[in-house]
């Protein structure tokens, strides 16, 4: 008998057909199924060491942010501190992981609502109550930021840091040589989309190929404008069915406004589905303020923005404004250094600074922020989220990645087939219902 | 004709590569544990304890996290068979596993006779021959995530393909190839073959080489035609490389991953998905470790009984 057929590639093969079929086990090597339940008290961490050194995990990968970041963290010398940056994609699937590990690291980017609120109840996260209070590094943050950084139990466990906001962006030139105004009833801005296709122009555009959540966006704000953000916000934790006639009267003008999209954003990306915008061919786009990374620096000055106008007059105003921050683990060694790392990543220098270097166009939480000299735009930004009744985040930070799942498989269906909404509601509320059940 | 192969002598070239002999051999031999030094035990030992450590533990503690529920925080919930009953039950996972004999047998099938036609074109010396073969190999050195953003580009509604497409008069409608479900699975699988085919006709290449040339004169002589010669001289004495390939190709389809998950993530609404994409959407996205195990488990199971099958009539045979 001569050798096996499978002579060489025999050992290399075989570890990758486990090693690939498996592929998912590998990383649970750490074999802690059934293993030490989550811990349920602070009283371990209480006591800590104030000399050990500090570690922040920063989801913040892109140039500009991570350099901003290392800026920041260069500037603290209170406690040895070391940042290490994850790619937001890999972040996200490993931060459960972080949290339970046996040396966590002490502060973690993040953002505030379901999530943290989902860590705090099965308490991996520090209680940083005592910096909403008194002279406390937030104690000065707006009620409606306290609110979104509370646990279920009502102490607080995040640190919000900025956050943004959700409007209808356009270029100021681009409106001016088509001779239209931005609008503000409903009427206006269905009437300034038939004149943008007269023109040849598509009104909306909307990245919605490998970016699917970006669907959302005008499904969050219609269903804001229609049934209003109480509604909104039962509707995503579960109390309403997504099969129901307020959704099915949302998603009837929605179905109005899929004429107007530039059909090619079904195979673009949020950022990608820019470029229609920058280039004069799509007239606007419903996005939050990160947009203006995608354009270029010299034309920034060119953007503008309104929000979606109001639909149903006696439904209180609302806004998307999704924020950003930090929180920091049960476990940490040194929680006074910890909050004192917290405190100062959210005093009001180093918020500017962030912002300044980051390049974004996020908004400070710190009420002591110098906004002057911040863009005109980022300026309207702040009125628009002071003026606004109420505040929502985005679909999966107001539910669950899970439940954006749901959304962004029902309205990329309903965006190619909108006379299939019966059936895509109904599919809808399914798989909602299983997630819930979970 | 068929004792050809019995007849043809073991051929190094067979191989794509040269690697240390098989182990199989080393310890089939009768009393050979006698005579073996302490020192070929460790080295057998300790890849074993690697082997049964890095990869056969985590297994084993996939199939357990199949039947909890687990966040990846806390205590894992032992759930049963529930996971494999909302599995089953799950409209996505049938997509994906329709999906996934698609692409098995595209990607497996087409590549693998892509890969042999262009070795038997290319395989006899010519002018410019070796241009063309490494032309048709280079894909292969861009991972296929790379391979997945290059297509991409090319699939864009203004991009590459629609503009040839528009210019010679086909399709003028700006097809969207990824974003229309009808189309987004085959676009994906034609750049997956794309890189493939080079593969897979490097390791052609390699056994027509090691083919005896004698033996197809002599068919040629005896008045078979190209057909018959290719059919029924040369393909018996690829067994063995065919062998190679058709593991290659089912363990590379099955564990296709990265091209899917670069191109479309496994939309437009989960019209792409795989089980691998699935799996990985479910475990790693959503954090959902005993949904996703549950997933994995099937991949396994699926990889492992085709190799088997194969393997034990392939052994079958040589016997």
């Amino acid at each position: 008998m001569g050798p096996t057929p499978f002579t060489t590639p025999s050992l290399s093969r075989r570890n990758l057909l486990l090693g690939g079929a498996g592929a998912a086990s590998a990383l649970f090597l750490s074999g802690c199924i059934g293993g030490s339940p989550a811990p349920s008290t602070e009283t371990s961490s209480a006591a800590g060491d104030i000399n050990a050194p500090l570690t922040l995990q920063s989801d913040l990968s892109d140039e500009l942010p991570k350099k901003a970041m290392e800026s920041l963290v260069a500037g603290y010398s209170a406690h040895k501190l070391t940042m290490n940056t994850v790619a937001t994609e890999q972040f996200r699937a490993q931060l459960s992981s972080y949290l339970t590990s046996q040396n966590p690291p002490d502060v973690i980017t993040w953002l505030a609502g379901s999530v943290a609120r989902d860590y705090a109840a099965k308490g991996l996260l520090l209680d940083v109550s005592d910096m909403w209070t008194g002279d406390g590094a937030c104690a000065k943050f707006s009620p409606a930021l306290k609110a979104l950084s509370s646990g279920d139990d009502g102490k607080q466990i995040f640190v919000p840091t900025s956050y943004y906001w959700w409007s209808i962006f356009y270029r100021k030139s681009a409106f001016e040589e088509w001779g239209v105004k931005a609008p503000t009833t409903w009427d206006d801005f269905m009437a300034m989309n038939d004149t943008l296709k007269t023109k040849g122009i598509s009104p909306l555009t909307c990245g919605t190929g490998s970016t699917a959540w970006m669907a959302s966006g005008w499904f969050d704000y219609l269903d804001l404008r229609i049934n209003g953000a109480q509604f909104h916000r039962e509707l995503l934790a579960g109390k309403h069915s997504f099969d129901s006639a307020e959704v099915r009267k949302v998603m009837d003008t929605y179905a109005t406004l899929i004429p107007y999209f530039d059909p090619k954003g079904r195979s673009y990306s949020w950022q990608e589905a820019a470029t229609p915008l920058i280039n004069k061919k799509a007239g606007m786009y419903l996005i939050g303020a990160f947009m203006t990374s995608a354009f270029p620096k010299g034309d920034l000055d060119d953007v503008d923005f309104f929000p979606v106008p109001t639909i149903d007059p006696s439904i209180p105003s609302a806004e998307e404004a999704p924020t950003d921050g930090y929180f920091a683990s049960a476990k940490t060694k040194n929680p006074a250094g910890t909050k004192d790392l917290l405190a100062y990543l959210a005093a009001p220098a180093q918020q500017q600074a962030y912002i300044e270097g980051a390049g974004s166009s996020n908004l400070p939480t710190s009420p002591d922020v110098d906004t002057t000299k911040f863009s005109p735009l980022v300026q309207k930004g702040i009125k628009l989220l002071q003026d606004t009744k109420e505040i929502t985040q985005f679909f999966n930070r107001d539910s669950s990645d899970a439940l954006q799942t749901t959304a962004d498989t029902a309205l990329t269906r309903f965006l190619d087939h909108p006379d299939d909404v019966a059936t895509i509601l109904k599919t809808w509320q399914a798989a909602a219902q299983k997630i819930w059940n979970s | 004709m068929a004792n050809v192969t019995s007849d043809a002598p073991p051929l190094a070239a067979d191989r794509p590569d040269d690697g240390p002999p098989p182990r199989r051999g080393l310890l089939a031999r009768r009393g050979v544990t006698s005579r073996v030094p302490p020192v070929i035990w460790v080295l057998l030992l300790v890849p074993l304890a690697v082997e049964l450590f890095w990869v056969f533990w985590p297994a084993f503690n996939s199939f357990q996290l199949s039947f909890t529920k687990w966040n990846g925080v806390g205590a894992a919930q032992p759930v049963g068979l529930k996971n494999y009953r909302t599995l089953f039950a799950d409209p996505v996972f049938h997509t994906a596993i329709k999906n996934t004999v698609i692409w098995a047998i595209g990607f497996g099938g087409l590549s693998v006779l892509i890969g042999l036609a262009l070795a038997v074109a290319l395989n006899r010396p010519r002018r410019g021959v070796g241009i063309y073969r490494s032309a048709i190999y280079l894909p292969m050195v861009f991972s296929l995530a790379v391979t997945g953003l290059f297509w991409r580009v090319l699939y864009q509604p203004d991009g590459p393909i629609n503009t040839v497409l528009a210019a010679i008069g086909v399709d003028t409608g700006e097809h969207q190839w990824l974003a229309d479900p009808r189309t987004a699975l085959a676009a994906i699988l034609v750049a997956a073959i794309w890189r493939q085919a080079g593969y897979i006709m490097v390791l052609y290449l390699a056994g027509l080489k090691g083919c005896d040339p004698s033996l197809e004169e002599a068919a040629a002589v005896d008045g078979a035609t190209a057909w018959q010669r290719f059919r029924f001289v040369v393909m018996p004495q690829l067994k063995n490389v065919n062998t190679v390939v058709f593991a290659v190709t089912v363990i590379d389809s099955l564990r296709t991953f990265d091209i899917v998950w670069a191109m479309t993530r496994g939309g437009p609404y989960d019209s792409t998905q795989l089980l691998s994409t699935y799996m990985y959407q479910v475990g790693f996205s959503l954090v959902n470790l005993g949904y996703g195990s549950a997933i994995a488990v099937v991949i396994f199971v699926l990889a492992i009984a085709f190799i088997i099958t194969y393997l034990v009539r392939a052994t079958r045979e040589e016997d």
